[in-house]
């Protein structure tokens, strides 16, 4: 095999990909050709770097140095002064907020060095395209172990004295899923992966298909062998054509090296794994719903029992797990459950992948220990809040979650804690909010989105979101009146209490936990007819600061209604009867002369 | 207001005759479903004698039509059974079936109510029930004969595509969700005598495409634009301005959400998360992400895809010509 003096990491994931890493690709290959470096250097095209915030990334290794916000023009300059004068180009590289100097290399930086990666280990390291650097990584070496060194029982026992608990949302005990479906009579049993993530705000399962799709693959093989199963459904949203893509360039690499099929490592176990697209439908989420997608039914969840594990797709026991859980079966089946458990808390064990997103500086993709601090992610991994604005709250578990207050900012974060402060664990979605952001209008939003998706089965789901969303919309449109709290309490616990499936028992969750740690922003829509945020439009008015405006007409020029009006190098005025609240002028203000409220 | 005011008034007042007339013993439950038969039976179980009025010409109502009950998948005939015995062979329910409520006088205590009780023709008080009138009525047993359906037909080349796509559906168990996607994938949208024709080919009830179809957001029953804009609507660019996002754009385009421009290049669509969350605010054109959105990049971007429509006439999607 030929060797490289260097490697250069370009993250191809689809942040970086719409921020034109592929340009850069090849502007980097001409640049090396060009000096002559093409036998000295490598680039390599690797999934999601996790980073997105500062998209495209590239890390050069072995040094470990990280550019960030590369641009096809900077590539001359940093193929010439790095890569052939040997200097390191400082201005491309992390600059944190409120830092004098740059950090070079990756690990030095907060939003690296604090993680712990292990369903995301081989994050921007591999091509994922290329099943050979998957297996250099020590890949399929635990699914060689089990078939060859362990019987079925053995590899259910490893994972449930792991500790491993469903990544999905409700945090199930994976060994004994596994342990169910195995002892459900039958020889035709099914295993599914369910990369239907739908989630608002979280997309580590993308993330790890596009960086990583062999892991997971292996992870399912492996539960496969460990659930008797032999065939095998990943499920994938419409919404990730390039996951999608990954996905089958990885089976078909795998197929030819004979990792599916019959008799995988002579073993005698056959396997094979097939994929099914979604259409766009949040509630294929939930199991039920999305086995009756496979079957290519209508996706509506039905009464559980009896449990997938009993009868699942085409009638047969069925064991459905995240992308998460199967990209963390393959460490621990190579390192053993001693390790895994020792990572985590007492309840929850190893690391938990979320998305940081929203109002943050770093926003991206992290992988963290169960147990951590809320204020460890969002200062230490995250870097704070952007434009020295307040935190405010972090809303986390998607649309069945809830909001957790800044004064809860030490909360240990597992499935338990979680839970006992009126939230979930979700998929991991981790969306921090500033003062800027109205809780009333979150809370909204959450209600709005599930009204869409609920599918309409259950009465209390389907017109119970309804009527939260239009009582929300009232408050919001500074209608609200004084019992209106206290009937969507009432209404909220009675959708919990009606519903079948996890999207209704869930769905009022945002609204219950805003009204429980923001009731004071919901009075002060409805008493003060105010929204201390500035968010909500009726209730708001924009008008110009006097003293700050230059008089620079930018806004006047961006005014789609021509509602701003006043002499060149003078104070502007509003038309407030013209204005449509539509945000423009005080997005384009660049002296902060436009006021909210 | 007023109305009920006055009866109340007019209840007040004689509150004492009420409190000295002596009360009937009997009450009378209106409707035979499942809940008049449990007050029926609660009712006579406290020692007071029943009349169970229904117009159909048996008691049990809608459940008795059902299999299991919603939400708990009970089965139906196991909670109705029991009380239709217990119901029939009470000695305190009086059954009248087939009969409708006329009138009601009287005050709380002692009502009189008429009753117009249809005519069964039959003598009630020989017929066991057995059934063999049923079976034999001439009247009730005729044949149903289905509307001969009419053939959907297509335009040769609709007709071509079509077949391509449902050839690896014939004679197989069908996934009408990954049909409808290959027809998506052709045509932009699913045209409806094509979805008609598939239901026909491939034996599949239109109820169940149309209900896929219209359960996923992927599709369409309407022609859409040459380019589809998708706005993410996640919660962190929801949070960052993403409503403002789609504002921009409909005023830039002249639509609403869900709408195409008269001239059939955009459609203005949400998702509900693209998971590019570091780009917030995010909108999908076509293939293309765009990250880092305001609402003064719009023209600019729109503008681009104006530029390349103008240089490229022809259409990248086949329309339906039928």
């Amino acid at each position: 095999m030929k060797t490289y003096r260097t490697h250069l990491m370009l993250c191809a994931g689809t942040a970086c990909v719409s921020n034109n890493s592929f340009k850069i690709k090849e502007a980097l290959e001409k640049e090396i050709k060009k000096h002559g470096l093409q036998d000295e250097i490598l680039v390599v095209m690797t999934g999601c770097n996790g980073f997105c915030a500062v998209g495209p990334i590239m890390v050069v290794k072995p040094d470990g140095i990280f550019y960030q916000n590369l641009t096809e023009e900077d590539i001359p300059y940093l193929v010439e002064e790095h890569f052939l004068k040997g200097r390191p180009v400082q201005k491309l590289m992390y600059f944190p907020p409120k830092e004098k100097e740059v950090i070079p290399k990756m690990m030095d930086i907060g939003f690296f060095a604090h993680q712990t990666l292990i369903a995301l280990k081989n994050r921007g390291l591999i091509d994922p395209e290329k099943i050979d650097e998957y297996i250099a990584r020590d890949g399929y070496k635990a699914l060689a172990k089990a078939l060859t060194s362990m019987t079925p029982e053995q590899v259910i026992r490893e994972i449930k004295d792991s500790g491993l608990r469903g990544r999905g949302g409700a945090g199930f005990p994976t060994g004994l899923k596994w342990e169910f479906c195995r002892k459900s009579p039958g020889d035709e049993k099914y295993i599914i992966c369910n990369a239907d993530e739908g989630d608002p705000g979280a997309f580590m399962d993308r993330s790890i298909i596009e960086s990583d799709p062999h892991l997971v693959l292996e992870g399912m093989i492996i539960g496969a062998y460990g659930i008797g199963a032999n065939q095998g459904y990943v499920y994938i949203r419409n919404e990730y054509p390039l996951a999608m893509k990954r996905l089958e360039i990885a089976i078909n690499q795998a197929r030819e090296y004979g990792l599916f099929g019959e008799n995988i490592f002579e073993s005698g176990f056959n396997f094979d794994i097939m994929i099914r697209k979604g259409a766009g439908a949040f509630v294929c989420g939930e199991e039920t719903a999305l086995i009756a997608s496979i079957e290519g039914k209508p996706p509506e969840p039905r009464q559980r029992p009896p449990f997938p594990a009993q009868s699942g797709v085409w009638g047969k026991p069925t064991n459905i797990n995240n992308v998460e859980t199967w990209a963390t079966v393959p460490t621990i089946i190579l390192r053993g459950y001693e390790w895994f458990s020792a990572i985590g808390t007492e309840k929850s064990k190893g690391t938990k992948v979320f998305s940081l997103v929203g109002k943050i500086n770093n926003t991206g993709l992290v992988e963290v220990p169960m147990g951590i601090t809320l204020r460890e992610i969002i200062y230490d991994i995250g870097g704070g809040i952007p434009g020295g604005k307040k935190f405010k709250a972090v809303q986390t578990g998607g649309p069945s979650g809830g909001c957790i207050p800044a004064d809860l900012i030490d909360l240990p974060v597992d499935y338990e804690q979680l839970t006992r402060v009126g939230s979930i664990m979700g998929s991991g979605g981790m969306i921090v909010m500033d003062e800027d952001t109205c809780v009333v209008d979150i809370a909204r939003y959450f209600i709005k989105f599930t009204n869409d998706e609920s599918c309409g089965k259950c009465t209390s789901c389907r017109e119970g979101s309804e009527a939260l969303l239009e009582i929300l919309n009232k408050i919001c449109n500074g209608e609200g009146e004084e019992g209106d709290l206290i009937l969507l309490e009432e209404l909220g616990k009675a959708i919990k209490d009606a519903s079948l499936c996890g999207l209704g028992q869930t769905l009022p969750n945002p609204v219950l936990s805003t009204l429980k740690y923001f009731r004071d922003e919901y009075e002060a829509h409805i008493k003060d007819k105010k929204c201390p945020a500035g968010v909500c439009k009726a209730l708001i008015q924009y008008s110009v600061d006097k003293e700050k405006c230059t008089g620079c007409l930018l806004c006047v020029k961006s005014c789609p209604q021509n509602a701003i009006s006043g002499k060149k190098k003078e104070p502007q005025t509003i038309d407030q009867d013209k204005c449509i609240k539509c945000n423009m002028c005080y997005e384009v203000c660049k002296f902060n002369a436009i006021l909210k409220g | 207001m007023e109305k009920i005011k006055k009866q109340r008034e007019n209840i007040m007042n004689n509150k004492s005759d009420i409190m000295n007339q002596k009360k009937v013993g009997a009450a009378m439950v209106v409707g035979g479903g499942i809940g008049g038969m449990q007050a029926a039976l609660d009712l006579a179980e406290s020692g007071i004698k029943v009349y169970l009025v229904e117009t159909k010409p048996c008691i049990g109502g809608v459940m008795s039509q059902l299999d299991k009950t919603f939400p708990t998948n009970d089965c139906a005939m196991c909670t109705m059974a029991p009380r239709l015995v217990e119901i029939g062979r009470h000695k305190d329910i009086e059954i009248i079936t087939l009969a409708d409520v006329e009138d009601i006088r009287g005050q709380p205590g002692n009502f009189t109510v008429t009753l117009k009780k249809g005519a069964r023709y039959i003598d009630e008080e020989k017929c066991t029930g057995c059934g063999l009138c049923v079976d034999n009525c001439p009247v009730r047993n005729i044949i149903y004969i289905e509307p001969e359906k009419e053939e959907v037909k297509l335009s040769t080349e609709n007709l071509e595509k079509t077949t391509e796509i449902i050839k690896e559906y014939k004679d197989k168990k069908v996934s009408v969700v990954s049909l409808l996607q290959d027809i998506n994938a052709v045509y932009n949208y699913l045209p409806e005598n094509i979805l008609r024709y598939i239901s026909q080919e491939l034996d599949i009830p239109l109820s169940l495409i149309y209900r896929t179809a219209t359960f996923y957001k992927a599709f369409s029953l309407k022609p859409r634009g040459r380019y589809l804009i998708n706005v993410c609507v996640g919660t962190t660019c929801y949070v960052k301005g993403a409503s403002m996002i789609i504002s921009a754009l409909g005023r830039e385009l002249g639509v609403r959400t869900g709408e195409t421009t008269e001239d059939m290049n955009f459609t203005l669509e949400t998702v509900a998360c693209l998971g590019c969350c570091g780009l917030a605010p995010v909108m999908m054109i076509g293939e293309n992400i765009h990250g880092k959105l305001t609402q003064a990049k719009i023209p600019k971007i729109i503008g681009k895809y104006r530029e390349h429509i103008k240089l490229n006439k022809e259409v990248i999607y086949a329309k339906n010509k039928d």
